[in-house]
């Protein structure tokens, strides 16, 4: 839970299934006012589901869901006027501005922020007269923003908000989400990339198969696992991972994405000791590095299974 | 209803900065009224005019007169009985009747020795012909000045009357203009399919849910566009019959208003109905053609479906565009009747009523 504060997303047992598929098992947690709290977890995970749930965009099969204290289920109308919305991958009536859409969706709440003021705050100025259809990936998910901002909402949803963009356009698209922060919002976030959920949150639920398998601030959440380093290789037939087990300081190990990790609580003597091993057998650990834990590793070690595949 | 007007603003630009779309619903229509209405064109190309001529009178005067209309050309004079002329006029085989009225011969005899009573000619013209009438008007005219003329020195001892006599049977380009504004009218509500299924598709209806905006608004903004549509369809082919080819409408306008607005309601729930059913965009234009194309063929819009084989007139009828053409053609030309006004309209509204309710009840938005 998060420390102090009001909580301004209340969620207890969730559940919603679809036929046999149980999309959301009992998922339960609570968001503080001006927190920023992310949903990590693969595609299929129910983070979608259960984002959308809080949007008022489904019905949950049972289980409390409130938001803004308000009973999402009941007061749909009155709890879509304060949050702002963003959905994973959605176009916009494609031969709209940017400015005729920000307005458009102005007219649907009560409150709104002026347009122009939304346009600099996502930085389309430049673009503000062309179709929606013309803009980059990019500059479509800052206006998918300047949208879910245009009724100064308390609290803000993004389904996986850098999802298929370049690098250079996720930065940028962190720059804006941290900026919200800032400003006071309250966000909630979904993404299936861990430097993402480490980047931008205050706090991180670790999804699989529509449970929470752990939560808490990414920091705590590694250290919880992982008092050790990761040493890595390009995995190879002839170094098994079973005999690299009981080598010096290795506490445990893992086979990912073609790699080999062990975990180490004494990095200098793993590494003597692998290439020792190597040596003897004549070959060499390609491609061998050191890295800290991630919440890429928490995932693995949480499911047996990388993040990304 | 600011928010019901920015909706409909907003669809408005997007159907203007569509060009397929703009196309199919304006300039398709546009296209097929001057395409066919050269085709079938004007007079026929006719340089003769069928009259029936009826003379009452039998006189030596009015023999005159008989000799002096079957000199101008330009009409094919076929005597006989009022009753029977008139016949010949509504079946359309002659296209106005010219009635010599007994006491001709007297009146004029009269003038010629001082008082004399104005006694009328009467001309039946069709007023769906209007072109057709007023040339033969015009000769009748001519005619009648040249007797007065003759008989009195100018003074008018013969008038002309005219009358209207509705032909039922209509010229081509008078079947057709109504016929075109039906199937225009039949486009825009099925093709309105597409666009929804494309917005479902994008996720723009998921989008919109997420917002306060009340559901019937989003619905409302739709249909608010499309009437607005078939109103510029309605004026349009309805000008460009009146400027070209010379097409009246001979009923009352607020009843083919009513019409254009029953048809383009009718046909917008039936592209509801699709909508629910049909998933992606492409399969909403592959299914929207295979809804449309039969009904703009089978359904008597290019020429009478009558002249089709029994099993296809039976398709015929019981396409919904047969109805919005017919009654499209009776308020507009007194065309000839597939059903009664009243059935046209109750079958209209039938489908407007079932296909909405298939629509409400099946309808997804994502």
């Amino acid at each position: 839970m998060a420390q102090g504060g009001e909580a301004v997303i209340r969620v207890a047992d969730l559940r919603r299934y679809y036929g046999d598929v149980k999309a959301v098992d009992g998922v339960s947690f609570q968001v503080a006012r001006g927190e920023v709290f992310g949903m990590l977890g693969p595609n299929g995970a129910g983070k979608t589901t259960t984002i959308e749930v809080l949007e008022g965009l489904r019905t949950a099969d049972s289980g409390t869901v409130e938001v803004l204290g308000l009973d999402v289920a009941r007061h749909q109308t009155s709890v879509k006027e304060r949050i702002g919305v963003q959905l994973q991958s959605v176009s916009l009536y494609p031969r709209l501005t940017v400015t005729e859409l920000i307005d458009l969706f102005g007219s649907f709440f009560s409150r709104r922020v002026p347009t122009r003021e939304l346009i600099d705050a996502v930085d389309l100025g430049e673009r503000a007269k062309a179709w929606s259809m013309n803009l980059s990936g990019g500059q479509q998910q800052r206006l998918s923003i300047a949208l879910a901002l245009v009724n100064d909402p308390e609290l803000v949803f993004l389904d996986e908000p850098t999802t298929g963009l370049d690098p250079q356009a996720r930065r940028s698209l962190w720059d804006l989400i941290k900026g919200l922060q800032a400003r006071g919002k309250t966000v909630m976030l979904t993404t299936h990339y861990m430097e993402e959920a480490a980047e931008l949150c205050d706090r991180v639920a670790i999804m699989d198969h529509g449970h929470i398998l752990e939560m808490g601030a990414v920091n705590d959440l590694i250290s919880r696992r992982f008092k050790e380093r990761a040493v890595f290789f390009d995995s190879s037939p002839q170094l098994p991972v079973a005999d690299l087990a009981g080598l010096g300081g290795v506490t445990r190990t893992a086979q990912e994405d073609g790699q080999t990790v062990l975990y180490s609580q004494d990095v200098a003597g793993t590494i003597g000791a692998l290439l020792a091993t190597a040596d003897g057998l004549n070959v060499e650990p390609r491609n061998l590095g050191i890295r800290q834990a991630t919440l890429e590793d928490v995932f693995l070690d949480l499911t047996g299974r990388a993040l990304r595949d | 209803m600011r928010t019901l007007l920015r909706l409909t603003v907003a669809n408005v630009k997007s159907l203007a900065r569509d060009r397929a779309a703009l196309f199919w619903t304006i300039f398709f229509p546009v296209m097929f009224v001057f395409l066919f209405g050269w085709i079938f064109g004007g007079n026929g190309g006719a340089t003769t005019i069928a009259v029936g001529y009826v003379d009452l009178d039998g006189s030596a005067a009015s023999d005159g007169l008989r000799q002096a209309f079957g000199g101008v050309e330009l009409l094919i004079l076929h005597d006989g009985s009022l009753d029977d002329e008139k016949a010949a006029m509504q079946r359309g085989d002659v296209s106005a009747v010219i009635v010599i009225p007994k006491g001709l011969g007297d009146a004029l005899a009269q003038a010629r020795s001082g008082g004399a009573t104005p006694i009328a000619i009467e001309v039946y013209g069709d007023p769906s012909r209007n072109q057709t009438t007023q040339v033969v008007e015009g000769v009748v005219g001519q005619i009648v000045n040249g007797v007065n003329l003759q008989a009195v020195g100018g003074s008018a001892v013969v008038t002309v009357t005219e009358l209207s006599l509705q032909s039922t049977s209509i010229s081509p380009v008078a079947y057709l203009v109504p016929s075109i504004l039906a199937m225009a009218l039949m486009q825009l509500g099925v093709f309105a399919a597409i666009p929804l299924v494309q917005q479902r598709e994008k996720g723009i209806l998921k989008r919109l849910g997420a917002t306060p905006l009340a559901r019937w608004k989003l619905v409302g903004s739709n249909v608010l566009l499309r009437l607005m549509v078939a109103l510029v369809d309605m004026v349009l082919i309805l000008g460009i019959g009146y400027v070209f080819f010379d097409v009246r409408i001979q009923g009352n306008l607020i009843a083919v208003v009513g019409v254009v607005l029953l048809g383009a309601g009718a046909f917008l729930a039936i592209g509801f109905a699709l909508a629910s059913f049909l998933k992606t965009e492409e399969q909403a234009t592959g299914v929207v053609q295979v809804v449309q194309m039969p009904m703009m063929f089978l359904s008597g819009i290019f020429f009478s479906f009558t002249f089709l084989p029994g099993f296809l007139q039976t398709i015929a009828r019981l396409m919904p565009l047969t109805y919005l053409a017919d009654a499209m053609r009776q308020v507009m030309v007194n065309g000839t009747q597939v059903a009664p006004l009243g059935l046209d309209i109750a079958v209209l509204a039938g489908w407007l009523v079932v296909c909405l309710g298939i629509a409400a009840r099946t309808f997804r938005w994502e």
